[in-house]
C-alpha cells in the first residue's frame, strides 16, 4: 500500500521537469533499434495504398459509360490497392509487436533487479511488485507497438493525402487542411483530460492486487471467523473502485474520440457537399476550379483518409496515457543497490556488533536498537527472541539487505560499509528454503553449481539426507517440483541445511532453520547442526530454546512487550 | 457442460440486460449508418456530376437538400450511436468484472481448506486480475454480430440498387471474411492460450522467487533468479508476440476484402449506371468494414477459452465435497468432548494443550476449525463427530488466536472487526485492554484507526500476537483458542494478560483451550491435556 501511496504523491502536478524526466525515462526504455520508425514506414505506404484505392474506384466509376472493359484495370488497381493496404497494415503491426517484446522483457528484467536486491522488510510488498511487474509494465505494449508508429504516421501521412487531394481539387484540400486546426485542438484537451483519470485507474488495480494477496495469505484467519462474506464483500468495493476508475478512463477516452470521429465526419460531409454543389454548378461563390465526376469522386473517398493517421493515434492515445503513468510508478521503484563486496579477510574471522541500530526508512520504530555483541571466531551464536525482534534483520544486515542506521559491525576486525554484504564469505539456511523444480541435485547445487559428486556425498551425509533419498525414487536425481511437493518441513530444512555446508564459507548464518519443527525433528536437526557448523563463524535466529542450547554465547533480543 | 463460471457469466449477462441490448442497439445504428453514408455520398456526388454536365435546368431541379442533409444527418448518427455502443458494452463489461472477481474469492473460500490453501497467492492473484479481465471480452463484443448484421442488412439492399449481382458479391465477400476468420481463429487459438498461461506462470514463479532474497544474496543466485524470472517473461512476450503476428492476418484479410469487395462491387454494378455503381461500390466496402468487431472477437478467442479453463479450476467444486450434517447449532450449550483421551471438556472448562513441539496441538487446533481434516472419531462436539458438522456451525463455536498472529494489512480496527464486525468501540478498547494492549495501541498516532502494515509489519512480534488475541476476545464465541498467546513476552506482560484473561473468562463464561508450556498460562486452567506420546493423557492442572 504504501507503494501505491507514494507513487501517488511523487507527482504533485505534470510540471515540465517531471514531464522531460518522464519522456526521457520512457525513450530509454523503448529504445528498439528502429522498429518504430519501419513500422511507421508501412503506415505512410497504407496511405499511399489508400491514395491508389481512391484512385482506383474513382477511375472506375469515370469508366462505367464506356462498359465494363474499361473499368476493369481501375477496378484491378482498387482491389490490388485494398490487398496492399492489409499487407502494409499486417506488417506494421508485427513489426511494432517485435518492438514491444523488447521494450517490455528489458524493462521488466530492471523491475525484477529492483525486486531481489529489495530489502525483506520494506514497504512495497510483494504484491505491489506483482502488478508491476506483469500489468504495469504491460502498459508499454500498446505504447510501443501502436502509439509510437502511429504518431510518426500522423506527421507525415496526412501531408500524403493532402497533396494527393490538391492534385485534384485545391479548394477541398483546403477545406481538409482548415479543419485540422480544431481537429488538434480537441485531441490535446482530450489527453490532458485523461492522464489524472489514468494514474487513479493504476492505483485502483495496485490497491485491488494488494489487497486480494494479502487476504489470500491470510485465508484460514477469514475462515476461522467466518468471515467470507465480509471480507468478499471488500473485495467487491475495491473491485468495484477499479471498474468505476476504468470507466471514467474510458469515458473520457471515447468522448475524444468521439469528437474526432465528429471532426472528422463533418469535415467529410463538407468536402462531400462542396464537390456535390461544385459539379451542380450552384456554389454561392465563383469557384476557382471546376471539378469533374472523377476528381470529385477521388477526392470524396480520400477524405476520410485524411483523418485516418489521426484517428489511429487518437485510439492509441490511451496506450500513451497508460504508459506515462506506468512510466511514473516504474521510475520511483527504488533502484538496484548492488551490494558491494568486501575483500575477503584471512585467518579466522570474527563478528563485532557494536551498538547496532537497524530502522526501515519510514518505520517509526527500529527493528533492532543498541545491540552491541561478538561472535568469535569459529564459535556459534544465538540470538535468541520473539519473532519481530530484529533477530533476522541482524542477519540481513550482514548480507546488506537492512539499513544500518547507528553502530558499527566489524568482520576480522574491518569495519562493515553502509550497504556493504559479507555474502561472498557467508553461507545462509532459512525455515522457507528456496527448492526449485528440478531435480534434487539442482536445488543442492544452486549453492555451488562446480561441486563434486564427493563434495555432494558428504553435506548430504553431514546434513542427515541419507535416509529420505534412500526413500525416494531417483534418489538424488529424482524429481522435486518448486512448492517441494512431497518434503517434510524438517527434509525441505535439511535441504537447506546441506545446501549451505556445500559452500566453503567461514561464516554460516542460520535463520529459525529448526521452526515449525516436531520435537523429534528438531532434536535430530539440532545434532546435525551442531556437527555441521564446526569450525565456522555462526550465527543462529531462533527462538527455540533447545536449538539456542548448542551455542557457545546466547544473546537475548528484548522484545518491547 | 455448464459450469459455476458459465452460469455466473450468464447470471451478469441477463443482469446488464438492458445494457446489453442498448450496446446492440447502437452497434445495429452505427453498422447501418456508416453503410448509408458512403453509399449516399458516393451516389449524390455521382448523380450530382451527371446532372451538372446536363445543363443548369437539371442541375437546379436536381434535388440537392435531401441528399445533402441525410449526410450530415447521418455522420452526426453514426458519432453519436458508436460513442453509445463503446459506452454501453464497456459499461456492462466492468459492471459484470466487478462481481465476478470477488466471486473468485468467494469460490476460493469455499473449496474445501486444503484446496483453498493449496493455492498460492500468485496463482489466485493472476486469475483474480488477469483471467478475469479477459472475461471482459465475453461482455464488449457481444453487440459485434448486431452491428455486423444491421451492416449486411443495410449493405445488401444499398448493393442491390445496383443489380442483383453486386448485392450477391457483397454478401459473399462478407461471408469468406467470417469463414476464413473463423478458420484463422482456430490456428490462434494456440498461441493465445499461451499468452494468457505465460502471464500467470510469470506471476506465480516473481512471487516465488522474489521472498527468497537472503539464500539468492548468499550464493550469489541473484542473476540466476533475475535470470529465471527473464525467461518467464520471455516466454509471455514471445508468446503475445507470435499472437499478434497471427492476428496480423487479420488485418490483410480485412483490407483485402474489403477492395476485392469494392472493386467486385463497382464492376457487377456498372450496369445500373454511374451513380449507383458507386453507390453499391462504397456500401459493399462498408459492409465488409462493418464485420471488424467480429474478427475481433475472433483474435482473442483463444485467451477467452484458457481464461476461462483455469478459472473452472477456482470455481469448480474439488472432488464431491463430504456431505456435511446440518448445522447443529448448539452454540453456547455445547459440551466438547475431546476423544484423544475420552477427555470431556464441559462448557466453562479451562483446558491446557501441552506437549513438545511437533506432537500435534497446533494441528489439533486447526482440526477443531475445520481447517484441516481429522480423523473420523477422534474430535466430537457437543456429541457429533467434527467431521460430520458443517465448517460454519464448528467455526461459530471457537475464537482463535493462531500462532502466527495472521494479521490483515490494513488497521487496528479493520483486524479486530474480522472477528465481530458489529463490535462498538468500548468493546474493542475492552478486548485491547484485556490482552494488555490498549496502552499502546492508545499511544499509536490514530488510535484504533492506525495503520499496521503488511501482517502487522508495524508491530512487534508480542504485539501481534496480543491484537490477535484481542481479535479473539472480539468473537461472540463459547470457547476460546488460544496457541501460544503469550510466546515472546516477557514475565511481567504474560502475567498481565494471565490475569486480564481470567477476569475475562470469569465475566464472560467461556471455556478456553489454550496451547502452551508457560506456568503462567497453565496455571490458570483446571484441566491439562499432553499429547506426548505416552504422556499420562489427560490430567487435573491442579
Amino acid at each position: 500500500m504504501a507503494y501505491e501511496d507514494r507513487a501517488a504523491t511523487a507527482r504533485p502536478a505534470p510540471d515540465r521537469i517531471a514531464a522531460r524526466d518522464r519522456r526521457r525515462w520512457l525513450t530509454a526504455v523503448t529504445a528498439d533499434g528502429g522498429r518504430a520508425t519501419t513500422a511507421t514506414q508501412f503506415l505512410v505506404l497504407d496511405s499511399v495504398a489508400a491514395i491508389g484505392f481512391a484512385g482506383g474506384l474513382a477511375g472506375a466509376i469515370v469508366a462505367v459509360p464506356q462498359g465494363v472493359a474499361a473499368m476493369l484495370p481501375w477496378a484491378g488497381l482498387a482491389a490490388a490497392s485494398g490487398v496492399a493496404r492489409g499487407l502494409f497494415a499486417m506488417l506494421s503491426a508485427r513489426i511494432g509487436a517485435a518492438g514491444a517484446e523488447g521494450a517490455k522483457t528489458a524493462l521488466r528484467r530492471r523491475i525484477v533487479g529492483a525486486a531481489l536486491h529489495r530489502d525483506p522488510a520494506s514497504a512495497i510488498t510483494t504484491g505491489a511488485f506483482m502488478s508491476a511487474v506483469v500489468d504495469e509494465v504491460e502498459a508499454l505494449d500498446g505504447y510501443v507497438a501502436r502509439f509510437l508508429p502511429a504518431r510518426k504516421a500522423a506527421a507525415l501521412a496526412p501531408i500524403l493525402i493532402l497533396a494527393a487531394t490538391a492534385a485534384a481539387s485545391p479548394v477541398a484540400a483546403g477545406i481538409l487542411a482548415a479543419t485540422l486546426l480544431p481537429f488538434i485542438v480537441a485531441m490535446i484537451l482530450a489527453g490532458g483530460a485523461a492522464a489524472d483519470q489514468s494514474r487513479r485507474q493504476f492505483v485502483a488495480l495496485a490497491r485491488l492486487t494488494s489487497h486480494f494477496a494479502d487476504r489470500v495469505r491470510a485465508l484460514p484467519i477469514i475462515l476461522a471467523f467466518r468471515a467470507e462474506d465480509r471480507e468478499t464483500r471488500a473485495i467487491g468495493r475495491s473491485a468495484d473502485e477499479l471498474s468505476a476508475r476504468t470507466m471514467r478512463v474510458l469515458r473520457v477516452a471515447f468522448l475524444s474520440s468521439g469528437s474526432l470521429e465528429f471532426f472528422a465526419a463533418l469535415s467529410v460531409a463538407l468536402v462531400a457537399v462542396y464537390c456535390g454543389f461544385n459539379l451542380l454548378h450552384l456554389l454561392p461563390f465563383a469557384a476557382p476550379e471546376e471539378l469533374d465526376i472523377g476528381r470529385a469522386f477521388f477526392v470524396l473517398a480520400l477524405a476520410p483518409e485524411f483523418y485516418a493517421p489521426m484517428r489511429r493515434l487518437a485510439a492509441a492515445y490511451h496506450d500513451k496515457q497508460a504508459a506515462e503513468t506506468a512510466a511514473d510508478r516504474l521510475a520511483a521503484l527504488p533502484a538496484v543497490h548492488a551490494a558491494a563486496a568486501i575483500p575477503m579477510p584471512t585467518g579466522p574471522i570474527d563478528i563485532r556488533f557494536d551498538r547496532v541500530t537497524i530502522r526501515y526508512p519510514g518505520e517509526a520504530r527500529a527493528a533492532v536498537s543498541d545491540v552491541s555483541f561478538t561472535v568469535p571466531a569459529g564459535r556459534i551464536v544465538a540470538l535468541l527472541g520473539p519473532s519481530g525482534s530484529g533477530k533476522s534483520s541482524l542477519l540481513h544486515l550482514l548480507l546488506g539487505l537492512a539499513p544500518l542506521g547507528s553502530g558499527t559491525v566489524r568482520v576480522a576486525g574491518v569495519p562493515l560499509a553502509p550497504g556493504a554484504s559479507l555474502a561472498e564469505i557467508a553461507s545462509w539456511a532459512g525455515q522457507h528454503p528456496l527448492i526449485v523444480a528440478g531435480t534434487i541435485c539442482e536445488t543442492l547445487t544452486l549453492a555451488r553449481p562446480a561441486a563434486t559428486a564427493r563434495e555432494i556425498d558428504a553435506v548430504v551425509r553431514h546434513a542427515g539426507l541419507t535416509p529420505m533419498l534412500h526413500a525416494r525414487p531417483g534418489s538424488l536425481d529424482g524429481p522435486i517440483d518448486a512448492r517441494g511437493g512431497g518434503l517434510s518441513g524438517g527434509e525441505r530444512r535439511r535441504i537447506a541445511l546441506a545446501r549451505a555446508l556445500l559452500k566453503p564459507a567461514p561464516i554460516m548464518l542460520l535463520d529459525e532453520p529448526t521452526a515449525h519443527l516436531d520435537a523429534e525433528a528438531e532434536a535430530a536437526l539440532i545434532t546435525t547442526i551442531t556437527v555441521a557448523c564446526r569450525g565456522r563463524t555462526t550465527l543462529i535466529a531462533t527462538h527455540s530454546e533447545r536449538l539456542a542450547g548448542i551455542a557457545d554465547q546466547i544473546i537475548r533480543l528484548g522484545d518491547a512487550a | 457442460m455448464t459450469t459455476p463460471l458459465d452460469a455466473l457469466i450468464a447470471a451478469e449477462r441477463s443482469r446488464q440486460r438492458g445494457v446489453l441490448r442498448r450496446a446492440a442497439l447502437y452497434a445495429a445504428l452505427v453498422a447501418a449508418a456508416s453503410v448509408i453514408l458512403l453509399g449516399l455520398s458516393g451516389w449524390f456526388i455521382t448523380a450530382a456530376a451527371i446532372a451538372g454536365l446536363a445543363g443548369p435546368a437539371v442541375a437546379t431541379a436536381f434535388n440537392y437538400m435531401l441528399p445533402s442533409a441525410g449526410i450530415r444527418l447521418l455522420a452526426i448518427v453514426r458519432t453519436g450511436a458508436r460513442y453509445g455502443e463503446r459506452l454501453a458494452s464497456h459499461d456492462a463489461a466492468f459492471g459484470a468484472l466487478a462481481r465476478i472477481r470477488p466471486a473468485v474469492f468467494a469460490a476460493l473460500a469455499a473449496q474445501p481448506p486444503a484446496v483453498a490453501l493449496g493455492f498460492t497467492t500468485g496463482e489466485a492473484t493472476a486469475r483474480m486480475v488477469g483471467d478475469v479481465d479477459a472475461i471482459e471480452m465475453r461482455f464488449v463484443r457481444r453487440s459485434a454480430p448486431w452491428g455486423a448484421a444491421a451492416a449486411l442488412s443495410a449493405g445488401l439492399c444499398l448493393a442491390a440498387l445496383g443489380g442483383i449481382a453486386a448485392a450477391v458479391l457483397a454478401a459473399a465477400c462478407t461471408a469468406l471474411l467470417l469463414i476464413a476468420g473463423r478458420f484463422l481463429s482456430e490456428r490462434i487459438a494456440a498461441p493465445g492460450r499461451a499468452v494468457q498461461r505465460a502471464a500467470g506462470q510469470l506471476r506465480d514463479s516473481f512471487a516465488g522467487l522474489a521472498d527468497a532474497a537472503p539464500e539468492l544474496r548468499c550464493f550469489g543466485l541473484e542473476e540466476w533468479a533475475a535470470t529465471r524470472i527473464d525467461a518467464q517473461s520471455r516466454v509471455l512476450a514471445a508468446a503475445q508476440r507470435s499472437h499478434a503476428n497471427a492476428a496480423a492476418w487479420f488485418d490483410l484479410l480485412h483490407a483485402g476484402t474489403i477492395g476485392i469487395a469494392a472493386a467486385g462491387t463497382v464492376a457487377l454494378a456498372a450496369g445500373s449506371g454511374a451513380p449507383r455503381a458507386a453507390l453499391a461500390a462504397l456500401a459493399a466496402a462498408m459492409t465488409v468494414d462493418a464485420a471488424g468487431p467480429l474478427l475481433r472477437a475472433m483474435i482473442d478467442r483463444g485467451r477467452l477459452i484458457e481464461a476461462q479453463v483455469r478459472l473452472d479450476a477456482v470455481f469448480a467444486p474439488a472432488a464431491a465435497p463430504a456431505v456435511r450434517a446440518r448445522v447443529r447449532d448448539r452454540a453456547p450449550a455445547v459440551a466438547l468432548t475431546l476423544l484423544v483421551d475420552s477427555c470431556v471438556a464441559a462448557p466453562g472448562t479451562r483446558l491446557a494443550l501441552t506437549g513438545p513441539s511437533g506432537s500435534g496441538k497446533t494441528t489439533l487446533v486447526e482440526q477443531l476449525l475445520g481447517l484441516r481434516t481429522s480423523a473420523p472419531g477422534r474430535l466430537r462436539l457437543g456429541g457429533a463427530d467434527v467431521t460430520t458438522l458443517a465448517p460454519d456451525g464448528l467455526r461459530r463455536c471457537f475464537a482463535w488466536a493462531p500462532q502466527d498472529a495472521m494479521l490483515l494489512s490494513g488497521t487496528v480496527r479493520d483486524n479486530l472487526a474480522l472477528a465481530n464486525p458489529e463490535a462498538d468501540d468500548a468493546t474493542l478498547w475492552r478486548a485491547l485492554h484485556d490482552a494488555a494492549l490498549d496502552a499502546r495501541i492508545r499511544a499509536l498516532d490514530h488510535g484504533l484507526d492506525s495503520w499496521i502494515g503488511e501482517n502487522g509489519a508495524r508491530l512487534s512480534g508480542g504485539e501481534r500476537r496480543r491484537l490477535a488475541v484481542a481479535r479473539a476476545y472480539c468473537a461472540d464465541a463459547p470457547w476460546l483458542l488460544l496457541d501460544e498467546p503469550s510466546e515472546g513476552l516477557d514475565g511481567a506482560s504474560e502475567a498481565l494478560l494471565a490475569e486480564r484473561l481470567v477476569d475475562r473468562l470469569n465475566r464472560t463464561g467461556q471455556g478456553l483451550i489454550v496451547v502452551s508450556h508457560r506456568p503462567a498460562l497453565t496455571a490458570i486452567c483446571t484441566q491439562r491435556l499432553d499429547l506426548a506420546p505416552g504422556a499420562a493423557r489427560l490430567r487435573d492442572a491442579a
